[in-house]
């Protein structure tokens, strides 16, 4: 009985956020066909949570599924994408910022989609994953923080190193930048 | 070169995710701080860029289909199709697949119009809390000093391309100081002020084109806010009052305004 209690508050408030599901997926797995199975995946567990659910706003909550999801399938497939990263070292905190001749928003404007699309994908996926989550899916610094699972303050060094990296990707002449990938730590996710 | 200001500070603020302290002390020091400015100019730019380029993938119409029979009741599901209603099934699901595809385009362009929509009015709610927090801490709380409306009212309209609406209110401990000529939105506004026991009220007053509407109320960093439109004017009044004085203050304004 709650049964199909369950099944209309989940058409209700997780189904319509279905496609940032799958967009955080395609994001974080990085290709379509595995993206759809672990936003399938998700969404199933979702339907079975739904009881234990009693905000207001589902998409925070259907998204950190849907992130653990991507990440138990990370640990299986990739292995080596799972860095976690030491936000408080402060080596990662400052990006000099960008002087030179050119000014930066002539760059960036000639910048084309793909090589937007190939910077965040190269991103590593602690940075990627906040990068997608405030910027496509336009979430604050809190519910980023719940989704992820990290302090605020973690978000905010993240996501300003995310942009960072972006900004060296996205500068003419910079290309090897794409690739570097900072050391992995060991471990659980919080840092 | 290191710089003064942490690169995380210059995220979160254009995120808008600083505090109000924070926030007006960076938009004091861009006045000042070329640099500054370019800096924030060029994470803004960044920050469009991937809002505008970076792919937001559609969900395939394949994974649709598995979460609507994941969504269907289960007494659907059990039936399962029978044989020779294969194909018209079949036929029906591309039917669908294609009605499906539809409806994500639409749905896509209708959130980013929302979006876009929401984030303006979001902006105008800095802009006006920002507005109230500077005239209350600042010395320029009015630029016409006066409790009387008649001298107020012809003031404000030889400054401004309108002749705002000034009331009195008649509430109990509710005083007119004035008002005064701001800044929103990118057009000058009249700003009427009151002071409601020991609290500043700001009621922000423009030319709008919305029909009459129903006061829209939010609490924005501890401060209580209403917007509503009426006489093609759009209101916005905001104040540090509680929530049942403030109610009162935006109900005697807008009676104010519609006994005239």
């Amino acid at each position: 009985m709650g049964d199909e209690e369950d099944r209309r508050r989940f058409v209700q408030l997780a189904l319509p956020h279905a496609g940032a599901a799958y967009n955080l997926a395609r994001w974080l797995t990085q290709n379509e066909q595995d993206a759809q199975d672990v936003a399938q995946d998700a969404m199933v567990r979702a339907l079975r949570y739904m009881g234990k659910f009693h905000g207001d706003n589902a998409r925070p909550w259907l998204l950190q599924i849907v992130r653990h999801a991507c990440f138990s399938w990370l640990k299986e497939n990739r292995p080596a994408e799972r860095t976690f990263l030491a936000d408080d070292d402060d080596s990662l905190q400052e990006m000099p910022a960008p002087v030179g001749d050119e000014p930066q928003a002539i760059a960036l404007r000639k910048a084309e989609r793909r090589e937007i699309n190939q910077a965040i994908a190269a991103l590593p996926v602690a940075y990627r994953e906040v990068l997608v989550l405030r910027e496509l899916e336009d979430l604050s610094y809190t519910d980023i923080a719940r989704i992820v699972e990290i302090p605020v303050g973690t978000v905010m060094s993240r996501l300003s190193r995310a942009r960072g990296l972006m900004r060296a990707a996205l500068m003419p002449g910079t290309r090897p930048l794409l690739r570097t990938v900072p050391r992995a730590v060991n471990g659980g996710n919080a840092p | 070169m290191k710089h003064d200001i942490d690169s995380r500070r210059i995220d979160a603020f254009i995120d808008g995710e600083l505090d109000l302290a924070s926030q007006l002390e960076i938009e004091g020091r861009m006045r000042v701080d070329a640099e500054l400015r370019e800096r924030i100019e060029g994470t803004r730019q960044l920050q469009a860029t991937v809002r505008e380029q970076a792919d937001y993938h559609e969900m395939p119409a394949a994974l649709r289909e598995r979460l609507d029979a994941l969504a269907a009741p289960k007494a659907a599901q059990a039936a399962g199709p029978p044989r020779a209603a294969a194909l018209v099934e079949r036929w029906f699901g591309w039917r669908q697949a294609a009605a499906w595809l539809a409806l994500v385009g639409i749905g896509a362009l209708t959130m980013h119009l929302a979006t876009v929509q929401t984030s303006r009015s979001d902006r105008l709610l800095d802009e006006v809390v920002a507005s109230h927090v500077r005239s209350t801490i600042g010395q320029h709380l009015v630029d016409v000093a006066s409790s009387d409306h008649h001298t107020v009212k012809p003031w404000l309209s030889s400054k401004l391309d309108f002749s705002p609406p000034v009331n009195e209110l008649h509430l109990p401990d509710c005083e007119f100081l004035g008002g005064r000529v701001d800044y929103l939105d990118g057009r000058p506004v009249a700003a009427l002020v009151y002071r409601k026991g020991r609290h500043i009220v700001n009621a922000f007053v423009w030319p709008g084109t919305a029909k009459d509407s129903q006061a829209d109320f939010s609490t924005e960093r501890g401060f209580q806010t209403a917007r509503w439109s009426q006489g093609a004017m759009t209101h916005w009044v905001v104040s540090d009052v509680n929530r049942e004085e403030f109610d009162a203050i935006v109900r005697a304004i807008q009676s104010a305004e519609s006994a005239k």
